[in-house]
């Protein structure tokens, strides 16, 4: 184009922004609320990982391999630890051992890390001590003795009322089990983040204490320059012995991505979703606004405007929405992203990540693809209007505006258009069998799109299908009007209805999930919780003391179970699956565990497992079928004897009886307690848990309580969601003004001619407001009916595949009802807008100006 | 890296730097009787123990000198604790190569035994992480194998023996100063013949040569008063081996000497502290620490007198383990009455060393 | 100058043809009236000779270089329309949401006149049909008369061959009708250009320079 007719463009553009100013400013909104969605859970992830893997690179240095037992109880053997250094292609082995324990001082766990500081100082110069005051630093790391973190020592100081600053000689006893460590402080660690509560020793000090006698924990490798990583590790990984792993730093990666990339994926698959709605705003604008101005296009046309120029004048105006309207949204969402992180922490809400306020840094790259993003919704949107606008015929649109069938060649038979429909019906549903790719739903989400597809493209069947009949009854003026209009006006109709359509499907299925979800939830918890109090202390077996009072005749309790838990790599690039050891009746799972199907009993002489839901997901296994763990340094075959469900671990858990467990040479370490109180005795049973919960710094609570952390965790998780639904329904409802505004414009005439007959401007106003109504019901109905379509599919097809877990469909009627009636009237009060619009202006007005 | 040195160094100094509670360590005794291979390998009763290759290659564009050196580190800390990991035996390795006219190029590694290090108490097998001195075969096929790589240069050396073994002192009982608790076990090898790969900036090459092989260990050296000495191991042309060494004080003077010379027929004759005389010629003086090393040196031992010429000035090394300490280490020329090369060592120049 | 000749055209399904080998030709500098029964197919005429509708046969030549405008495509027609035609609407057909002086350059802009002569040309021409100073305006403070100087100067500004105006006094009342009338002739021939106008009015077609009469049987 030249700079003459740049200037032709810019004059359109700015007179049609000036004259709609309205519809401008909200296809703006709107695209700049699905911009700022999608950059804000961009930046808040983004923070969220980059700070936890800071927080981790800091505590675990930046290793190129990592060699560690798949079973964490495991260890590595010293003679691995002298042949791995003695590698030429290992420039670095810094042996560690990590463990937690209880501090007689606090009432919380804290990390103990054990290293060497030749090999550690090169890899986590972050975890090196300095040396306190007191003794005047003249012992060295490798003696007696622990180094805290800032945060701990500022713990431990405010606790026993020690003077601030270096510590003094005080000593602390770390517990872990029945091993104990009574130790002097002697100095910091002043490089770790405030936010760590970790003790650093000498890694033969702390194996001396907690073990392991023969090895070490982990080593952390650096490997030589010009050695592969990869190679190596595969080399290395056929020596292993099974019970050992081998992860690249990038499997640390990605197993830190997988921790949160279904529940991200989600929000951002939502963002699109509020993108796309925003696409759709604007392609109501723009289609409204090429059938305002066909008549003006044709003159531009006659007059000499190329043709290429009608097309891409509505692009251009579709990108001049889109420009400032995706700028807007980088900033809201930057905005929204800062202050999220600081409401709700840098998972959301999901639990995800340990609750720190992540700093939210903005780059070029993410934000210039979002910015395009935006850009190309709008630019999407205005592609239809833009082709319309090109192949309006010039003569009979200079005479008589805007034709709203496309030329006949180009419109389908109504047969081929429902072997069409029929078609993509059928791919919905196709896609609904596939499974996941690479863990993303994606063949889901099609099938959602599909679905939305469907139910706009089947609105003018629908319409007339409702409205068909109407049309013979005997009504009242205004009404046969407001029929009449639709069922002559099907494009108009159309594009006002889907609007509402899309966003309270949305809406709908939304609903839908986290009401099947918390339905499922709340049953899945009375399951699990059989017994009416528990125990826990987070990683540390619980103190054998307090254990030992439980055995004792008069302790206040009829039952306790005990349970351990151990983690296992299955997959160095998942998160580790949890391995629960539990006291239950093997004979009898089903009476601690919600299974889902069959539980099939082992054949004799076979040791029996129970995997959850997710790990059947993950793994692909049935009942009946055999799973390998790497328990206790070998690979042992299990039987899996069922499916029970589990909302608790994503990432998989495997339930096997401590009777097994005991017997695989395992010993059971308590961490976790179900006790059913004596009857009668429950008020000393509570006085006791309690008391011990305090003074080991250890969990106790009712199931009650549990029930209500639980659910009260699940309400706030789900809590954006209703932000973006509520997103939607408004861009929705905006959709049907705008488009109801712009159909009452085109018809200017007709109304004119009907008030010139006597109708009079209320009768108009109600014709309108009815047109609207109708419109309304046609798009709540349909977007109902995608709505429980959509969340069936986020149900059965989605949730498995990205969560790995599954829950019957429940559908909130009551809820979803009302949220329909709501949005009838607020559509109807949108008509009301629109009609006062057209019935402010004198009909003689409105006649001359329709010429 | 200014921050690992600081919060390395205040860690180890303590445990490496004061004999708090002296614990059992030996001590070297006129009477004891070596033998081998047995006394070439560790002596972990000992506080400080070495073992000490220098040589020179001769390698296409001129010689170079190389040297591997292995301390073992018993500091008599966490020694009752009931780890196999606990610090108390503590391995250090130094690799250094001098190329003409260039500055020095050095590389050091540390661990703990049996995490990382490792040594036999039966014969020379020592390593800390990948590299490693091995003692191995009999006869005409016994050879000492050498291997140390890092990021600059890497070596794989096989060193043969052609003459017999050297106890130094009395039976191998080296005194080190007036009184006689002040001694330690050494024990040399001359005129090792050397061959083998040797890789520098990227470039491999096939490299011979000649090595003189130390095996030294002891509780308790250095006289009071003492900052350093001054260490020399020549291999002569004709065959012969010198060895001679002085114990200065902060004044530079003599507190304590020896020296040994076997001639090419393997006649062994030894000097006292007065047949042994060091006289600095120049010094050079270190751009890092300012330390002036006497490289250039004429050295008396008995009637002969001889003149060292560095192959290259700058072969000073700047430790951080087992402590931050800088010394001058390098291959020289030897004229004089004798000929031949030999490695020279000067510590205390750039403040007091301590063991 | 436009020249036709052998002009075919039926609408699809219609009985019988609009005109079948029509011949006309306007000289350069000659105003000739079209007149003719409503139906009769004038609309359809100025709109084939505008590139507007297609024909079954024959030729149309617009323009200085004589161009056959019914063998060019979409994109070429359109330029030949922004370069060498001038068009006046019985309806006024002006941009509503445009100043009076930029519905004025909108052929400039199309044409490619160089964008430094535009605002004294406009304002020139803007003086000689009676508006000086009304460039800033919006159409909608305009009356009828008004609009049709309006589109009366658009089609003139860029200097075109050929003006094409379909009842250009139609919309008028019969005083303003003949001010209107009398400035497009008067400006038409100051330009020396050729004019083809749509018309039944007697008087209108008695100002100018011929008089032709279509009927179902051809031009006369």
């Amino acid at each position: 184009m030249s700079s003459l007719t740049w200037r032709l463009s810019w004059w359109l553009i700015r007179a049609q922004f000036m004259t709609r100013r309205t519809a401008t400013a909200l296809s703006m909104l709107a695209i700049a609320l699905g911009v700022s969605l999608g950059y804000a859970i961009h930046l808040i992830n983004d923070a969220a990982l980059a700070d936890f893997s800071q927080a981790m690179k800091s505590v675990q240095g930046e290793p190129d391999a990592v060699l560690a037992p798949r079973d964490s109880s495991g260890h590595v053997p010293l003679a691995l630890v002298d042949a791995l250094a003695r590698d030429e292609a290992v420039a670095l082995a810094v042996p560690v051992i990590e463990t937690r324990v209880r501090l007689d001082n606090t009432a919380t766990t804290v990390r103990l890390i054990g290293l060497d500081a030749f090999s550690a100082a090169l890899l986590m110069p972050n975890l090196m001590p300095r040396q306190g005051g007191a003794d005047g630093g003249t012992t060295s790391i490798f003696e007696d003795g622990v180094y805290a973190s800032p945060a701990l020592l500022a713990r431990l100081n405010t606790k026993v009322g020690a003077p601030q600053g270096l510590p003094s000689v005080a000593g602390i006893t770390a517990t872990r089990g029945e091993a104990r460590w009574t130790t002097p402080i002697r100095g910091d660690l002043p490089a770790v983040r405030d936010d760590e509560l970790l003790l650093v020793a000498d890694i033969a000090w702390v194996q001396a204490h907690f073990g392991p006698r023969e090895g070490v924990g982990e080593v952390r490798l650096r490997l030589a320059p010009g050695v592969s990583p990869a190679a190596w590790i595969a080399t290395w990984s056929a020596r292993l012995p099974p019970g050992l792993g081998l992860r690249a730093a990038d499997d640390n990666l990605a197993r830190m991505s997988n921790v949160s990339r279904a529940y991200r994926v989600n929000l951002n698959v939502l963002a699109m979703v509020a993108l796309l709605t925003g696409a759709f705003l604007v392609f109501a604008t723009q289609l409204t606004a090429v059938a305002q101005r066909s008549t003006q296009f044709a003159l531009l046309g006659v007059l000499g405007l190329p043709p290429r120029m009608r097309l891409a004048q509505v692009l251009v105006e579709g990108l001049a929405i889109g420009i400032p309207g995706a700028a807007a949204g980088l900033g809201l969402g930057y905005g929204l992203a800062v202050l999220f992180t600081r409401l709700l922490g840098g998972d959301l809400g999901g639990g995800f990540f340990a609750a720190s306020s992540p700093v939210v840094v903005p780059e070029l790259a993410p934000a210039a693809v979002f910015f395009v993003a935006g850009c190309g919704a709008s630019l999407m949107g205005a592609l239809y209007p833009a082709w319309l606008n090109r192949i309006q015929p010039l003569a009979p649109a200079l005479k008589a505006g805007f034709a709203q069938q496309a030329p006949s060649t180009l419109s389908a038979s109504r047969h081929a258009k429902r072997i069409a429909l029929a078609l993509v019906a059928l791919a919905a549903v196709a896609l609904t069998r596939l499974p996941a790719i690479d863990d993303l739903p994606l063949a889901g989400y099609t099938a959602i799109a599909l679905v939305l597809v469907l139910g706009i493209a089947a609105a003018p069947a629908a319409t007339r299908l409702v409205f068909g009949g109407l049309e013979r009854l005997r009504l009242s003026a205004p009404l046969r009007i407001a029929v009449q209009n639709i069922l002559q006006a099907p494009l108009m109709a159309q594009v006002a209805a889907s609007g509402l359509i899309v966003s309270f499907a949305l809406t709908v299925s939304m609903v839908t999930m986290v009401s099947s979800f918390r339905t499922a939830l709340d049953q899945w918890l009375d399951d699990v919780l059989p017994a009416p109090m528990y125990m826990r202390s987070k990683g540390v077996p619980l103190p054998a003391d307090m254990l030992a009072e439980l055995e004792r005749p008069q302790s206040p309790f009829v039952r306790v179970e005990r349970m351990a838990t151990v983690m296992l790599t299955l997959d160095p690039r998942r998160p580790p699956v949890a391995l629960l050891v539990r006291e239950l009746d093997r004979a009898d799972p089903a009476a601690r565990l919600p299974f889902t199907g069959a539980v099939l009993a082992a054949p004799p002489g076979r040791i029996t497992a129970w995997i959850s839901e997710p790990l059947q997901e993950l793994h692909g296994l049935v009942p009946g079928q055999t799973l390998h763990l790497p328990l206790l340094g070998r690979e042992v075959e299990v039987f899996v004897g069922g499916v029970w469900r589990d909302y608790a671990r994503q990432f998989g858990a495997v339930v096997i009886a401590a009777a097994d467990y005991r017997a695989l040479g395992g010993s059971v370490a308590a961490t976790d307690l179900a006790l059913w109180p004596r009857p009668g005795q429950e008020d000393a049973a509570g006085r006791w848990m309690r008391a011990q919960a305090k003074h080991h710094g250890i969990e106790g609570v009712g199931s009650g309580e549990i029930r209500e952390l639980s659910l009260s965790i699940f309400d706030k998780s789900f809590a954006v969601t209703y932000a973006l639904e509520a997103a939607a329904m408004l861009i929705g409802l905006f959709g049907l003004a705008v488009t109801l505004a712009a159909s009452v414009w085109l018809r200017a005439r007709e109304l004119a001619t009907l008030s010139a007959l006597g109708f009079d401007r209320a009768m108009l106003g109600r014709a309108i407001v009815f047109e609207g109504a109708l419109i309304a019901v046609i798009g709540l109905a349909l977007g109902l009916a995608c709505g429980v379509a959509v969340g069936a599919i986020l149900t059965h097809v989605v949730n498995p595949q990205a969560f790995h877990w599954r829950m019957p469909l429940q559908v909130p009627w009551a809820q979803v009802l009302l949220g329909a009636a709501l949005t009838l009237f607020a559509g109807m009060g949108a008509s009301r807008f629109a009609a006062r619009q057209a019935t402010r202006l004198p009909a003689a007005q409105v006649l001359a100006s329709a010429q | 890296m200014q921050r690992r040195s600081f919060l390395l160094t205040p860690l180890l100094l303590p445990a490496l730097a004061t004999a708090r509670d002296a614990p059992r360590h030996a001590v070297a005794s006129r009477a004891t009787r070596l033998s081998f291979p047995r006394d070439h390998g560790a002596h972990p009763e000992f506080r400080t123990e070495w073992w000490y290759v220098t040589g020179a290659l001769d390698v296409p564009g001129g010689g170079m000198g190389f040297q591997l050196t292995f301390f073992r580190s018993r500091p008599g800390i966490a020694e009752e604790l009931d780890s196999p990991i606990a610090a108390s035996q503590i391995l250090f390795a130094h690799a250094a190569l001098t190329r003409p006219g260039q500055r020095l190029l050095h590389a050091e590694r540390a661990a703990r035994a049996n995490l990382g290090a490792g040594f036999s108490t039966t014969d020379c097998d020592v390593h800390v992480g990948a590299w490693s001195m091995r003692r191995g075969g009999a006869g005409a096929d016994e050879q000492f194998r050498l291997v140390a790589h890092d990021a600059a240069f890497a070596f794989d050396l096989r060193l043969t023996p052609t003459q017999p073994l050297l106890l130094q002192g009395e039976h191998g009982w080296s005194q080190k100063g007036p009184r006689p608790e002040l001694a330690s076990h050494y024990v040399s090898w001359p005129q090792l013949r050397v061959g083998g790969r040797l890789v520098v900036e990227g470039k491999t090459q096939e490299a011979t040569g000649r090595a003189w092989f130390d095996h030294e260990w002891s509780s308790e050296v250095l006289a009071a008063g003492a900052v350093g000495w001054d260490w020399i191991g020549i291999n002569l042309d004709d065959g012969g081996a010198l060895m001679a060494f002085r114990i200065r004080d902060a004044g530079g003077n003599t507190l304590y000497a020896h020296a040994s010379l076997r001639d090419a027929d393997g006649r062994l004759t030894r000097f006292g502290a007065g047949e042994v005389a060091f006289t600095p010629i120049r010094r050079w003086t270190s751009p890092r620490n300012g330390a002036q090393y006497p490289v250039q040196m004429e050295i008396r031992v008995g009637p002969q007198r001889i003149e060292t010429t560095p192959v290259a000035d700058d072969q000073e090394i700047s430790a951080r383990r087992p402590l931050p300490v800088s010394y001058w280490e390098g291959l020289v020329a030897i004229r004089g009455t004798l000929a031949g090369r030999g490695y020279l060592e000067l510590t205390g120049y750039a403040g007091a060393l301590r063991l | 100058m436009l020249s036709i000749a052998g002009l075919s055209k039926r609408h699809p399904h219609a009985p019988r043809p609009v005109f079948s080998g029509l011949g006309l030709s306007v000289a350069t500098g000659e105003i000739v009236a079209l007149t003719g029964e409503s139906g009769v197919g004038k609309s359809t005429l100025l709109n084939c000779i505008a590139g507007l509708e297609p024909a079954d046969a024959g030729t149309i030549m617009v323009g200085r270089e004589a161009t056959d405008i019914l063998r060019l495509d979409e994109a070429e027609r359109a330029a030949l329309r922004a370069r060498s035609i001038g068009f006046v609407f019985q309806a006024f057909h002006v941009l509503p949401t445009l100043s009076v002086a930029q519905n004025i350059a909108v052929p400039l802009l199309l044409s490619g006149v160089a964008a430094h002569d535009h605002a004294a040309r406009i304002e020139a021409l803007l003086a000689r049909v009676g508006l000086a100073g009304f460039g800033p305006r919006w159409p909608a403070s305009l009356s009828g008369g008004e609009l049709q100087r309006v589109a009366i100067a658009r089609a003139l500004v860029h200097g075109p061959t050929l003006i094409l105006a379909d009842e250009p006094t139609g919309n008028l009342d019969p005083r303003t009708a003949d001010e209107v009338l009398a400035l497009l002739l008067e400006r038409v021939r100051e330009e020396g250009a050729s004019a083809l106008i749509v018309t039944h009015s007697q008087h209108v077609a008695q100002c100018c320079d011929r008089i032709l009469t279509l009927t179902p049987d051809g031009l006369e």
